[in-house]
């Protein structure tokens, strides 16, 4: 046994009778039964300091009759999985939203896609099902087709209401002024402060947690490429993380690094895009044109190393499908010195401009106090204070062997959020430097024919550049798939939003949403 | 202000630099042709994601970046359907954006193009047959172009454009 970290300990010590189903050096699962559910996941968020950092649903179908829902706290580089078993014709289970605020969007999607009805929620309005979807359709319980169509029915979704005089309600989207993605804001205005902000997202749910279903754990990957175009390599790598756990498969040493090496490679092409983005929100278009010129630059690169300009196809489970060769070596040294020196010419530039740093100080704060409250992850949390980072918390590919420096700001602010962009920019840069350094010889891929258990699971975790990305992985029969619980920071950073306009004006929402850049695809699944 | 002319002095021309696409667009029905006449060589663009996973917007907008820059060719990108001449969708069209798209394309004015941008938007792609998703963009609106690839490179968006603006009779 490994050493068990104090807040295990102590979930030990209070809860004597709490026996560990399964524990490792970083997780540790208990089966709880459903009535003191709330009780330990109380324990958990309020006295461990736990940040609730997944919660799902399984349907355990036809192995056994029952559904499972698990709830993955995340405890000082510690994981706690708690799993509680819902059976009987009730479907009922006790919501944890009252006491931990980061469940809400959890619960009401758990409703959704499963017909489970957590009692107690404040808000059972429907989410990812919108109100013509007909009753009683939950596409992730096992006896609903894939490929079935969906019927339609009337129904009428309802906004959150506030009444007085002067107040009055902007609705925006699902289809936006610029090119950007499908979703739909409800603000209420008093003059030009927001009051309140309602967003209703899924208008992109493509069920892909479905279709996950469908494919073998080697299939899987193009479709896992392809939940939030941007993360592509993000999510790619996340789900062979967890496949490979599953298939006993040990990623050669080259590889690991290839994949931090292209994991950085995306993170900076993004964050270009987002600094970019956030000065033309300012109406600043010189630093747009040349951040948007920057980004063309690394995804040309990319396109070079890789033949995508997403870097698709560029990872295969158990390893990378591309090597990267001595002259392509130098070349990226090349465009990155060149890069990083017009970069820093830039910031000098931005930062100069007093009139942007006026837009963006104090604009759209979030608080560390409702960052936490809300498990927010990723950037967002970085600027508010939250210091958490996967690379460093629980290393993934040949993260182990490089040394991170977690970019830190308390301020929670517009500006915050653009430095913590800048400072990871240099980060990177360096990164890579490392990364190119020391980077191994050896094979590119592994293979082995172990065959997981139907059941047997896997969970793992990846600092995409927006932020912690999980995948729950769990083999059925025939190496296929029978469950894949996929969560972008999206997820768990939208809601937050909410609470970041308020007392903004209106024509600052653009700049805050800009400045989060949260993805619509990864969320609406 | 002499540290942003320096750094545009430095930075000098960027516009074109990048490899040209591979292969021209499958060529356009005379039909097509015939309806992009009135456009007069140039088109304002509104685009409508019905479900794409963003990487075809992401190319959507690098096109409109200092390399691409591609206003030169008279193309640029409304904010509203109503301003509209052609709509380029993405992505397949999901359950949900099925009811927005049809209203979009009736908001725009005749006559108007329609471009499928990505193999998503042509014929669903990896997401066909999904409960979730109701079919390609021509099951629910006529199609004018259609532009492949997953998601197509921004040099394969632009000749494709190029494609409809040469539509004129050559002068």
């Amino acid at each position: 046994m490994t050493e068990r970290s104090s807040a295990v300990l102590r979930i030990q010590s209070t809860f004597p009778d709490l026996i560990a189903e399964r524990s490792s050096d970083r997780l540790v699962q208990y089966r709880v039964d459903k009535s003191r559910l709330p009780e330990l996941a109380r324990f958990l968020h309020e006295k461990l300091q736990g940040r609730l950092a997944l919660l799902f649903a399984v349907d355990c179908r036809p192995l056994e009759e029952k559904y499972e829902i698990q709830y993955l706290f995340s405890l000082d580089r510690h994981w706690v999985l708690l799993t509680v078993a819902v059976a009987g014709a009730d479907r009922l289970f006790t919501s944890i939203t009252p006491s931990v605020h980061a469940a809400q969007w959890y619960e009401r999607e758990i409703r959704d896609l499963f017909g489970l009805i957590p009692q107690g929620h404040p808000d059972l309005r429907r989410l990812v099902r919108h109100e013509h979807w007909p009753k009683g359709t939950h596409p992730l319980m096992k006896e609903f087709l894939w490929d079935k169509t969906i019927g339609r029915q009337q129904g009428e979704y309802r906004f959150r209401h506030i009444e007085g005089e002067g107040v009055f309600e902007i609705p925006v989207g699902p289809i936006h002024a610029g090119v950007i993605e499908a979703g739909h804001f409800r603000f209420s205005v008093a003059g030009e402060p927001i009051m309140q902000l309602e967003i209703r997202h899924f208008w992109k749910h493509r069920g892909i947690e479905k279709l996950f279903e469908q494919q073998t754990l080697i299939t899987a990957l193009p479709l896992a490429e392809r939940v939030s175009g941007d993360t592509t390599f993000g999510h790619g790598l996340a789900y062979c993380e967890a496949a490979e756990s599953l298939l006993h498969l040990e990623v050669p040493r080259h590889a690991r690094y290839l994949r931090s090496l292209f994991l950085e490679l995306e993170r900076l092409h993004n964050h270009f895009g987002d600094v970019g983005a956030i000065c033309t929100d300012t109406a600043y278009a010189l630093a747009h044109a040349h951040c948007s010129r920057m980004k063309e630059l690394l995804m040309q690169l990319n396109d070079r190393l890789t033949g995508s300009r997403f870097l698709r196809g560029a990872l295969a489970i158990g390893g990378v499908t591309n090597d990267v060769s001595a002259i392509q070596r130098s070349e990226m040294v090349d465009v990155l010195d060149a890069i990083e020196k017009d970069f820093a010419e830039l910031e000098s530039i931005i930062f100069a401009n007093a009139s942007l740093t006026d837009r963006l100080e104090t604009t759209g704060v979030l608080t560390e106090r409702t960052a936490w409250d809300h498990g927010v992850v990723g950037i967002v949390g970085r600027a508010s204070g939250m210091d958490q980072d996967v690379r460093r918390d629980r290393p993934f590919a040949a993260y182990n062997e490089l040394a991170i420096n977690v970019v830190l700001y308390r301020y929670g602010d517009v500006r915050a959020r653009l430095r913590v962009r800048m400072d990871e920019i240099h980060e990177s840069i360096r990164l890579i430097r490392e990364i190119l350094n020391k980077m191994p010889q050896g094979p590119l891929v592994a293979t082995s024919d172990h065959q997981p258990r139907p059941g047997e699971w896997a969970l793992s975790a990846v600092e995409g550049w927006r932020g912690e990305i999980l995948y729950f992985v769990m083999a059925g029969e025939n190496g296929r798939i029978h469950r894949c619980k996929v969560r972008d920071p999206s997820f768990v950073n939208w809601p937050a939003i909410q609470w970041a306009v308020i007392g903004n004006i209106v024509p600052d929402f653009p700049l805050i949403n800009k400045s989060f850049n949260l993805s619509y695809a990864g969320n609406d699944l | 202000m002499f540290r942003i002319l320096k750094k545009s002095l430095k930075t000098g021309v960027v516009t074109g630099q990048y490899t040209d696409a591979a292969q021209s667009c499958a060529s356009l029905a005379p039909e097509t042709r015939e309806k992009a006449l009135p456009f007069k060589q140039s088109l304002a663009i509104r685009e409508v994601d019905t479900g794409s996973c963003n990487a075809c917007e992401m190319e959507m907008n690098a096109l409109t970046n200092p390399v691409y820059d591609i206003e030169r060719f008279g193309v640029h990108i409304a904010a509203s359907p109503r301003h509209a001449d052609a709509l380029v969708v993405t992505g397949p069209v999901t359950a949900n954006m099925e009811h927005p798209l049809k209203d979009v394309y009736k908001q725009t004015p005749d006559p108007k193009l329609v471009i499928a941008l990505g193999d998503c938007a042509v014929n669903c792609g990896i997401f066909k047959g999904s409960y979730a998703v109701t079919g390609p963009v021509d099951r629910h609106i006529p199609v004018d172009v259609c532009i492949p690839g997953c998601p197509p490179r921004p040099a394969e968006i632009l000749e494709a454009l190029a494609d409809v603006r040469r539509s004129r009779p050559s002068s």
